[in-house]
């Protein structure tokens, strides 16, 4: 063995354990990116599971005119737990009974029924939708958001 | 990729540094041992990682610790590897500093000119054991709560000034809310800080001196640093992750009870690597416990700070003249920390076992979700409160007793204007009972899935009136015999006969009242039956 295959030798060796010296930290690397970095992102996928809470009677709405209830939605939240208040609005028509979320669609304010105009308003920015979500003037971009009801032996159950 | 990178060299140079760190020349002979400090920097480097990923969930206040700990372990995926990581690595870093520390000392590395890298060294020990130290307080459980108690007694022992040192560290007269936080700040900001700084200093001091090499000099070539040795520290470093990573996956964080102040049953107990400062306190009582909270531990500590300095002599070998004395003042405190350490483990007190529920949390799981409970007339879905299976327990022990006695007084505004039904009240005893249970199902201690009936009146009947005098399993009063193992002692017909009228048995007026007519003869069958199974 001459002197220039021993050194293509030993730069073989080392390129080698280059090779193994980074896959090594790859690794370790990779194993601490997956837990750490699963830990902190799991969670900004979490879904709450949907409930069915019963917002009202059938029998309480008048045709047409939307009643506003105050629902209680409890979550937990990290490691504590709150009990969120939610106002819907239950607008009966014809047979069917709509729940329509009170927050304007516009930039999240909550908007007011008003009972003289017959209009569903918003403080902020001026909105106004008529009793069934949809937009009649101003900035909202969208119909309020109709929630998923069904009724239960004349119990109006909302999902939230 | 290749003119991005030349771009970069030329407006940072940091060729000349990565080549600089890389390329080191070290003398010949440097073999494994010498990878002890790589692996310290390693699992430096995994606890601030986790560390990280904890911080975002950890709650540093006594109402919220506990819960955010265990959402970390039982409700965050991936959480428990988390803290199993972080928990584990603690412990392993302990032991990787030592045996680096170790090496140091039986290869005479800390000789001049290094006597400030055996220095900085040292410090750096003091701020690991201060992480752990600072690190058991925050997950807020009973072993988190005592343990530190404990310390700041410990601190609080120092002459003339123990009793300002303790309200220091505890950031006021009592062991709470102010306590935690300025412990967590330690933990996360001051220590980490303190390390990095030393960390720094000691690699710079390392390169400066160029390492100590082998005991005598081999004759032979330098070796460059990479890769001829970095791979041997990578293969060390890749064992020691793959043992902690093992370690985290089979054997999950420990996570106690949430920390109960009023209950001073609880035998407090440092983690491992101080278990032979806490054994050595049993053998210095009274006043002579200076000894061994500052005599002792301040001469080792003292003695390893000195040793560059005592040691003055050119040989490096450990067991000739004039290193030996020294080897074998080293041995000793190894010696006595292990015997001591060993003693502590052989003291342990007997194991809590957390499939054993006694009576008091059956029956408070009856009250609190059997039939006809009232809990769930607010805590449900829609109602006022939240359901109980997302409720925490972040209220003391009172406001639980007082919310259960009387929903309505401590949460105004439960009931509502048209709803006249009475409030809901439960006794004290039953409100026990359902406290004992969520504390159980708080601790994330296996819930029973079958609890026979018979066991259901006894533990009923149990939390009713026993439970005043009788302890069973960690639960209920102290003025009569604990219960915990009542079968070994009694058979079934005997214990019968006891409870019925305790003279019957004794033979001569006992304290404990006859329970013959105030109970039931099931309610006494019930009792006896599991009483005697206890064994």
């Amino acid at each position: 063995m001459n002197r220039s295959s021993q050194s293509i030798d030993a730069a073989g060796r080392r390129g080698f354990l280059v090779r193994l010296i980074q896959g090594t930290y790859a690794m370790i690397g990779a194993t601490l990116a997956f837990v750490v970095g699963g830990a902190v992102i799991a969670p900004s996928f979490g879904r709450r599971e949907a409930m069915w809470l019963h917002a009202g009677d059938a029998e309480d709405l008048t045709e047409g005119t939307p009643l506003p209830i105050t629902l209680r939605v409890a979550r937990p939240d990290g490691p504590s737990e709150v009990v969120d208040r939610k106002v819907v609005y239950l607008v009966k028509i014809g047979s069917e009974v709509r729940a329509l979320d009170s927050t304007c669609t516009h930039l999240g304010c909550r908007t007011r029924f008003n009972p003289e105009s017959q209009r569903i308003e918003c403080p902020c920015h001026g909105g106004v939708y008529d009793v069934t979500g949809h937009v009649l003037s101003g900035p909202p971009p969208a119909p309020l958001r109709a929630m998923t009801t069904r009724i239960d032996h004349g119990q109006v159950m909302v999902q939230v | 990729m290749k003119a991005l990178a030349d771009w970069l060299d030329s407006r940072t140079g940091y060729r000349r540094l990565l080549h600089h760190l890389l390329y080191e020349e070290l003398p010949s002979g440097t073999a494994w041992l010498f990878t002890t400090g790589s692996v310290v920097t390693l699992l430096i480097g995994c606890q601030f990682i986790t560390g990280l990923g904890l911080t975002m969930y950890y709650v540093p206040s006594p109402r919220l610790a506990f819960d955010s700990v265990r959402f970390i372990m039982s409700d965050l995926p991936l959480g428990w590897m988390l803290r199993g990581l972080h928990y584990w690595g603690a412990s392993f870093l302990v032991v990787a500093t030592v045996v680096h520390m170790l090496r140091v000392f039986f290869l005479g590395s800390y000789k001049a000119p290094r006597e400030l890298t055996w220095l900085s060294g040292l410090t750096m020990l003091m701020v690991i054991l201060g992480f752990s130290l600072s690190g058991y307080l925050l997950p807020w459980d009973q072993k988190a709560y005592w343990a530190t108690t404990v310390t700041i007694n410990i601190a609080r022992s120092t002459p003339i000034i123990g009793e300002a040192i303790a309200n220091v560290v505890r950031g006021g007269a009592d062991l709470g809310a102010l306590t935690l936080g300025r412990w967590y700040s330690a933990h996360v900001f001051l220590l980490p800080a303190a390390l990095v700084v030393l960390i720094v200093t000691h690699i710079a001091l390392m390169r400066k001196h160029g390492i100590s090499g082998p005991i005598e000099p081999h004759a032979g070539p330098a070796v460059l640093f990479f890769p001829w040795h970095v791979i041997k520290d990578t293969v060390m470093i890749a064992v020691v992750f793959a043992s902690l990573i093992t370690a985290a996956a089979l054997v999950p964080a420990h996570l106690d009870e949430i920390a109960n102040p009023i209950d001073a049953s609880y035998l407090p107990r440092p983690e491992w690597y101080f278990l032979s400062l806490f054994q050595m306190l049993k053998y210095f009582p009274g006043p002579l416990e200076p000894v061994a909270t500052m005599v002792i531990p301040g001469l080792a500590i003292g003695f390893l700070a000195m040793l560059p300095f005592l040691d003055r002599a050119a040989g490096r070998h450990p067991l000739r003249r004039p290193r030996r004395i020294f080897t074998a003042v080293m041995a000793a405190l190894g010696i006595g920390v292990i015997a001591l350490t060993g003693l502590g483990v052989a003291d342990r007190p007997p194991h809590k076992d957390r499939n054993d529920w006694g009576l008091l949390p059956i029956a408070g799981m009856e009250i609190a979700t059997g039939d006809g409970n009232t809990c769930i007339r607010c805590h449900e879905n829609g109602g006022p409160a939240a359901p109980l299976a997302i409720t925490r327990l972040s209220k003391d022990n009172e406001w639980l007793l007082s919310h259960m006695a009387d929903p309505v007084v401590i949460a105004p505004g439960v009931r509502g204007t048209r709803d006249h039904a009475p409030p809901p009240v439960m006794s004290r005893f039953k409100a026990q009972a359902a406290v004992a249970y969520l504390k159980r199902v708080h601790a994330g201690d296996p819930v029973p899935a079958h609890v026979d009936d018979t066991v259901k009146l006894a533990a009923l009947t149990y939390a009713e009136t026993c439970v005043v005098c009788h302890r069973i399993s960690g639960e209920g009063g102290t003025v009569g015999p604990d219960l915990t193992v009542v079968g070994r002692r009694r058979p079934e017909a005997e214990i019968h006969a006891l409870i019925e009228d305790p003279e019957t048995i004794t033979g001569e007026p006992s304290v404990m009242p006859p329970f013959g007519k105030r109970l039931k003869p099931e309610q006494i069958d019930a009792l006896a039956r599991y009483l005697a199974s206890r064994k």
